[in-house]
């Protein structure tokens, strides 16, 4: 049977922004369809309408040509639309059946026997009993999946699905998506990730600040033109000189480091050796949980490391803590920006005053100096295109790529002469990570070195004068860029290639 | 011989009969914190039950009467730290101590005209049977309904979580009230139940104490076992089975440190009096030291406040 799907002029205000202005689109079965967006751009807010978590402030949507009237998730459910969302609604501490049985109409024997056979035919292997902490964050999202497809869904709605996926569960749920879709299931697809609509959809909506500002089919499209479409300008491509020339005057030199956790989640790092040189961004590629946390920690000084194993121009720093690395010129931003690098529930100045440097005088005899603290968060803020001027904001409410944006600038504004950095574009918007890129590559320019812990080949591939691949523990060779390639990394990421 | 066993039954009869508020207070708390609130009220409630319970009886001179009435204080005072805390979305933990302290005061003032009064006798079931019986006769039989329905309750609360429906839904809402309400569950509605529901069975066991276990008023007369019932909740890891064990085991401790005090044993008085308190969470810490299990019992939303989107 066809599915129809109009959402007809929706319109959902809040106060000091449009989230949607004026949405209009159609949906039919058998397609698959991308709506493609910046963070921020008002896809979120469009399916939640549709899912009747927040209600439009204008506008109507039909299916099939009736009028439907979502003021609840419920509503949306007995309609058919399945919804799944990118942060997970599942119930942590509850089983996997649980989870499914909360709100079916089947008692438990008949549901138990519709969920194994959802299973067989997707060939999802989930084991029913288990608590949802215990699972992976493919196989949650695979739950979310058979919740929906339990109520035989006309429309599946996927926000974000991939940001929490590895390579292969990625390809894995492309599969389903597919399958779904030759079954007559309506699938719309919300994403930034431009690769994923070429590879996935049949067409492509693409929203801007809240508005649609086009709608094609894929076929016509291509990375460029896609995300020309997305931001609104050209991207500038980023260029990176090529320096062969590399200074003498060296800045940071690990030698002979050695460390071993306690801890069996930790990875042990073994006989870690390289130098950095001023200007230099050396590149340290390898597939996650290889060592890049404990390499970052004892870098940044959250755990310390044997003596004379680092010195940074050639002062021994290895028994130093963040705040006096820091003293020293170095900065940091780590991978995990909200947990990490931010307190999301403090105010943009009071995160800027976290970072409290012994020249900056934010604080005088043990109190606030509030209006220093301000003035330079404001200026941390313009300088690097935060899109608030707000130093008031709460963390929180900041998009990822604003937050990242917030943190280098914090780290950078103070002109150090090393920063250190973990996946700095993690799960940012292509407007985000080309401004991130750029800022790393005008910090080389300018004669400060950095080092570059990523899992983004290309973001490595497009930044590093060298790079070395971590794996287990040990750093591989240390390769000029040009020497090395996607497979070339790619093997050693995976420990194939040796030398 | 005969007359030790027959001592041994009176006195776990009597260390049972001490632990029914306990249980009642906390199972009903138990409910309120697996959906995600936390109400330190309980001492305010459990003390409102008491003098309501007291006081209905010496008016209406009714003992049912008496019990719904406390029952439906203690639901109504819960009510205002629902409406503070679901509705207005105040803080959970100020909003349960200034419960308490309410609480506290409002008795001692509803309950100046009742100190002296002299309670009337509770109708206790099976009373032949106790003395037919020995040694199993005292510790079973010869106690009030409520003592039974205290000692039911948790059983039924695990069955309750456990198997039905409606107790798969409180425990959703305790871990993820986002996600329930995208659900299309009624967050607000569980968690007023859960409240409320908190709040009759701490009034219940006021009215316990007021009615049944020493049938006078005496101001504070509850003195802190609210608390205890707090922490039991706590230590046995949100199950309501170790709330039943916890709660035997500081309702023992308090009659024997009593009967050792009585026989002059050289222990200081305070270590003795301290003792229920120390060794109920000792005992709970150890039995509940499976930290999976913590992980799967605690409600991971406690205290926390939830709004919905518009």
């Amino acid at each position: 049977m066809n599915t129809k799907l109009k959402v007809s002029k929706v319109s959902k205000i809040y106060p000091g922004c449009i989230a949607n202005d004026n949405v209009s689109l159609e949906f039919e079965s058998g397609k698959i369809y991308a709506l493609l967006g910046e963070n921020g751009a008002g896809k979120s807010t469009l399916v939640k309408i549709l899912s009747g978590v927040i209600n439009p402030d204008e506008g109507q949507i039909f299916l099939n040509d009736k009028l439907l009237k979502l003021t609840s998730p419920k509503d949306a459910k007995n309609n058919n639309i399945g919804m799944v969302f990118q942060h997970f609604n599942l119930f942590e501490t509850l089983s996997v059946f649980e989870n499914l049985s909360i709100d079916s109409g089947e008692n438990n024997d008949e549901l138990r026997i519709l969920v194994n056979n959802i299973l067989k035919k997707y060939n999802f292997k989930i084991d029913l009993d288990v608590p949802i902490l215990n699972l992976s964050a493919g196989q949650k999202q695979k739950v979310e999946i058979v919740r929906c497809l339990i109520r035989n869904p006309k429309v599946l709605i996927m926000d974000e699905p991939t940001s929490v996926l590895t390579e292969q569960e990625t390809e894995d749920l492309f599969l389903s998506l597919k399958k779904f879709s030759k079954e007559g299931i309506l699938i719309i697809y919300i994403t930034h990730k431009l690769k994923e609509v070429l590879s996935l959809c049949d067409e492509v909506a693409v929203m801007r600040k809240g508005k649609v500002v086009s709608i094609s089919k894929t076929l016509e499209e291509n990375l460029s033109s896609l995300a020309n479409k997305m931001i609104g300008e050209s991207l500038n491509k980023i260029k990176k000189m090529s320096s062969n020339n590399l200074s003498e005057e060296q800045i940071l030199r690990v030698s002979r480091l050695n460390f071993n956790s306690e801890d069996p989640y930790e990875v042990n790092l073994v006989d870690i050796n390289f130098t950095l040189s001023k200007g230099e961004c050396l590149g340290i590629a390898g597939i996650s949980g290889n060592g890049q946390n404990e390499l970052f920690q004892i870098l940044s000084g959250e755990t310390l490391s044997n003596n004379g194993s680092i010195m940074f121009r050639s002062k021994e720093i290895s028994k130093l803590n963040p705040k006096e690395r820091r003293e020293y010129l170095m900065a940091f931003s780590p991978e995990d920006r909200i947990s990490q690098a931010a307190v999301p529930s403090l105010k943009i100045y009071e995160n800027v005053a976290l970072n409290n440097f012994k020249t900056s005088n934010f604080f005088e005899r043990g109190l606030f100096n509030e209006r220093k603290i301000k003035d330079h968060s404001k200026k941390i803020l313009s300088n690097f295109s935060v899109n608030t001027d707000n130093v008031n904001l709460r963390s929180q409410f900041l998009s990822g790529g604003n937050l990242q944006k917030l943190i280098l600038g914090r780290e950078l504004i103070t002109s150090p002469e090393l920063l250190i950095c973990f996946n700095p574009t993690w799960g940012l918007d292509v407007g985000a990570i080309n401004y991130i890129h750029q800022t790393l590559v005008k910090i080389n320019e300018q004669g400060k070195s950095i080092i570059l812990i990523s899992t983004d080949n290309d973001e490595l591939l497009q930044l590093s004068d060298r790079i070395s691949v971590i794996n287990k523990g040990k750093l591989s060779k240390i390769m000029s860029a040009e020497e090395v390639n996607p497979e070339k990394l790619g093997l050693l990421m995976g420990g194939g290639l040796v030398d | 011989m005969s007359i030790d066993i027959n001592f041994l039954g009176i006195l776990i009869g009597a260390i049972m009969a001490s632990s029914v508020p306990l249980i009642l207070a906390a199972s009903g708390e138990l409910i309120t914190e697996r959906s995600g609130v936390l109400n330190l009220g309980v001492e305010g409630m459990m003390i409102i039950g008491a003098i309501s319970g007291f006081a209905l009886m010496v008016i209406t001179d009714n003992l049912f009467i008496a019990i719904i009435g406390s029952m439906l204080s203690g639901l109504l005072l819960s009510f205002i730290f629902g409406f503070l805390t679901q509705s207005l979305l105040t803080n959970h933990v100020a909003s349960g101590l200034a419960l308490t302290i309410f609480g506290i005061g409002l008795s001692a003032m509803i309950g100046r005209d009742f100190v002296g009064i002299p309670g009337k006798e509770f109708p206790l079931l099976f009373v032949n049977l106790k003395e037919a019986i020995p040694l199993l006769g005292p510790i079973f039989f010869g106690h009030s309904i409520i003592f039974y329905f205290a000692f039911l309750l948790p059983f039924g609360t695990n069955y309750f979580l456990k198997k039905t429906k409606i107790g798969l839904i409180v425990r959703a809402v305790g871990d993820s009230p986002m996600s329930a309400a995208n659900q299309g569950i009624n967050v607000l509605l569980v968690r007023y139940c859960c409240i409320l529901y908190g709040g009759a069975m701490c009034g219940l066991g006021g009215a316990y104490l007021s009615l049944i276990y020493t049938p006078q008023w005496i101001e504070n007369m509850t003195a802190g076992r609210g608390w205890i019932a707090l922490a039991l909740v706590v230590f046995a890891t949100w199950s309501p089975l170790k709330v039943l064990f916890g709660a035997i085991i500081f309702g023992g401790i308090t009659i024997l440190q009593l009967h050792m005090q009585a026989m002059g044993i050289r222990i200081p008085v305070q270590f003795l009096s301290a003792l229920p308190y120390i060794m109920t969470i000792v005992v709970l810490v150890i039995i509940s030291r499976d930290s999976r299990k913590i992980k799967l019992n605690t409600p991971t939303s406690l205290g926390q406040i939830f709004y919905k989107e518009k």
